[in-house]
């Protein structure tokens, strides 16, 4: 059989043609590049322990990819200890079949920012299946509404001027809502949250989990998973295997690693998450769902990382904090954005996209359009040597081995 | 499976395979700057220049060419070498080949000719393999072609061989890049001691010719050379030591910004973009004249400065020979 991959180069170039004649693209990603390199140096010499800490990170991620299959049997039972329910989802079916299984229909769910979300299209699934899903991030939310895709794995709506977020609010809410940013953030405020206290299921993704106790740490700044896997009755975690080490104490060196390089400086808030709210307040009862949720799920999806880990070349790439950077010092993203890429963006994301979220049709042309100039790995907190794996994938392209 | 790739890159692997040129060009057209030099064909330190800055001249109307013809139809089968393409689509080669400005042929075949009088100049002596000199298949490694370049290295290597030398000195850090971290893996007992170009005039620099007056320059460091092979202050000391007044660009040495070359045969018009961006990073050191140290980003660079932009882009080379001619 041949697979004939011209069309998708054809159309794949005119894509990323149109996108760098997008003016929004240029003048938001210009802006965001600026802010990046600016507030990484500047939080770098306030905490300039964390460069070396960073390399410490990179031996924990090591060590956990290699130990991957404990590791996950350790976590799963650490959740089963505090009252939560774990599962395992080998693929993509299985974990959007776990999640609706949970789920079920006609209900309310509120989500927070998650790429795993992306990859297995899991808000568009539950919607099919008769649900009303709300993304909470305010970038998410605003994509949500225009029905599009990110452009960007922290900044998702990175494209989308005030103007145009004004123009689709107005149609939404049906009232004027002004191109001021304020304005813009407060109407969303206020419409989410009467759906967080109404909400059935709150869903959330995770930076980072300790196996050894099953705490789930969830790094953000707006408040909204806060609410989104507090208020709703019931709270679902859907991580991907690669987010586990062993320890809490090497979690929170994972976790302030992540925060530094993707531009939190200090994040407003950190979540940690690890199994239903209790009290026993009353006689030393314990009784479940006290303030939060009475219900806690972890699903944990492989859909190809375990596949990864088990390349030598390749297991690297699954130690990806997502912290973006190399995204802003990829000469290719600066003037495509999320374009260059299929799910997951950038170098770093063409890796993935061949293992996890496409397969190899998919990454052939993102894995050509890599410039593999190396910048992304000067940047990479992990030294994550993404344009040698991007040379293999190659190889693989041009001999016609494509099951990744 | 097998995979339909753009043609583009069967053309480029193709024509490395069966021509020893990415372009498919003649030995005695990518040896004819030596004529006048009359190099020993043996010696301790080779110079080799891959013929790749004897090419850029022709890559644009070959990628210019193809991309109308992968986005047009699917009749033409894969494998053919460029100028089998071109005859059979009634394009000649020879008017593809001759629709290149004169002036850019004369310019990109000189550079290789400049480096060699620079050499010279220093007190260097070398060889040169002449019509048999064969690219490094440097694209090969770049494309994801590894199995066919592991077959085509030893025929490279045959020639290197017969010079004798023991040292090679090349003018692009893509070539010097391969025989550094990939010919070793690949051919058993490839042990020559690899240099650049801008590593032996680094050496002498002190008997480079001085500036008349202190030009201002700045440097674009070409991603191969400084991230891989970590070739970046040696080019400020070159320019210092003549005299110049080097200004800094945002991003340079190891951060430096990538002239959007790569990936030119098969995005085309996103490279210049980047082209065009690099530019601009680059005049905002505060100088117009930029330099290079690499083929690509020298075309690459050329090609991003925007008509009638008053920017000058020069390769090193060109830069120091006009010291060797005054
Ligand atoms: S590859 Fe490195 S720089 Fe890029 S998102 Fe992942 S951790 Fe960050």
């Amino acid at each position: 059989m041949t697979v004939d991959l011209r069309k998708d180069f054809v159309n794949y170039a005119k894509s990323l043609n149109a996108a760098s004649e997008d003016k929004n693209i240029r003048t938001a990603i210009s802006r965001a590049v600026t802010s990046y390199r600016n507030t990484v140096t500047e939080t770098l010499e306030r905490f300039p322990h964390t460069p070396a800490l960073a390399e410490e990170v990179q031996e924990i991620k090591r060590q956990s990819m290699a130990n991957l299959d404990n590791l996950l049997e350790t976590a799963m039972a650490s959740v089963e200890r505090n009252k939560g329910k774990a599962f395992y989802a080998k693929d993509h079916q299985a974990a959007l079949d776990i999640a609706l299984g949970i789920i079920g229909k006609g209900k309310t769910v509120v989500k927070g920012k998650s790429m795993l979300g992306e990859e297995l299209h899991l808000r568009e699934y539950l919607e099919d299946n008769g649900n009303e899903v709300w993304e909470t991030d305010l970038g998410e939310f605003i994509l949500q509404l225009r029905k599009e895709r990110p452009m960007h794995i922290l900044s998702p709506s990175i494209h989308v001027p005030r103007e145009q977020v004004a123009e689709v609010f107005t149609k939404f809410f049906g009232k004027v809502v002004p191109p001021d940013i304020a304005e813009e953030v407060k109407v969303v405020k206020e419409f989410l949250r009467e759906k967080y206290f109404t909400a059935d299921v709150g869903i959330s993704g995770a930076n980072v989990v300790a196996a050894d106790t099953g705490a789930m740490v969830i790094i953000e700044n707006e408040g909204n998973v806060r609410l989104a896997t507090g208020a709703p009755p019931v709270h679902i975690v859907m991580v991907g295997v690669e987010k586990l080490v062993p320890t809490f104490q090497e979690a929170m060196k994972v976790a302030e690693v992540t925060w530094r390089y993707a531009q939190y400086g200090v994040p407003g808030y950190v979540n940690i998450v690890s199994g239903p709210s209790k009290t026993g307040d009353i006689e030393k009862v314990t009784t479940y769902g006290a303030h939060g949720p009475k219900e806690f799920y972890v699903i944990f999806v492989d859909n190809g990382r375990n596949e990864m880990a088990h390349e030598e070349k390749f297991s690297q790439a699954l130690h990806c904090l997502r912290c973006g950077g190399c995204m802003y010092e990829c000469p290719v993203f600066q003037v495509t954005a999320g374009h260059f890429g299929h799910t997951y963006m950038g170098g770093i994301g063409a890796i993935w996209t061949a293992f996890v979220s496409g397969g190899m049709e998919k990454a052939a042309p993102l894995v050509y359009s890599c410039l593999r100039c190396g910048r992304c790995v000067e940047r990479c907190p992990m030294s994550i040597n993404v344009p040698a794996m991007i040379g293999e994938l190659r190889e693989r392209v041009i001999y016609g081995k494509l099951e990744g | 499976m097998e995979t339909k790739m753009p043609m583009v890159l069967d053309v480029i692997s193709e024509n490395i395979i069966k021509h020893g040129s990415p372009l498919a060009l003649k030995g005695s057209e990518v040896s004819s700057w030596a004529k006048e030099l009359d190099l020993p064909a043996k010696g301790d330190v080779l110079f080799y220049t891959g013929g790749e800055y004897q090419m850029l001249p022709f890559i644009d109307s070959l990628v210019k060419t193809i991309t109308h013809l992968d986005q047009g139809s699917k009749v033409f089968s894969m494998m053919m070498g460029a100028r089998n393409i071109l005859n059979k689509t009634g394009f000649s080669p020879e008017k593809m080949y001759a629709s290149v400005l004169a002036k850019d042929k004369d310019r990109y075949n000189s550079v290789c000719f400049k480096a060699a009088k620079v050499l010279k100049e220093l007190g260097y002596e070398f060889c040169y393999s002449g019509n048999e000199e064969l690219y490094s298949g440097a694209l090969l490694y770049e494309l994801g072609y590894l199995q066919d370049m592991e077959d085509y290295v030893k025929r490279v290597v045959e020639v290197i061989k017969k010079s004798g030398a023991k040292t090679i000195v090349c003018l692009s850090p893509h070539a010097a890049e391969v025989f550094k971290f990939v010919y070793p893996k690949m051919v058993e007992g490839f042990d020559f001691e690899i240099r650049t170009y801008v590593d032996l005039v680094w050496e002498r620099r002190d008997k480079l010719a001085k500036l008349q007056s202190a030009e201002s320059v700045v440097i674009h460091d070409s991603c191969r050379l400084a991230r891989e092979l970590g070739i970046h202050q040696e080019l400020r000391d070159i320019l210092v030591s003549i005299g110049a007044d080097v200004k800094e660009a945002p991003m340079n040495r190891e951060w430096t910004s990538c002239c959007g070359g790569p990936i030119k045969i098969l995005f085309p018009e996103l490279s210049h973009v980047i082209g065009e961006r690099r530019v601009t990073e680059l005049k905002e050191s505060g100088s117009a004249h930029i330099l290079t140290s690499c083929p690509y980003c020298l075309s690459a660079l050329e090609a991003g400065r925007a008509k009638g932009d008053s920017a000058v882009v020069e390769d090193l080379i060109e830069f120091l020979y006009r010291g060797v001619k005054a």
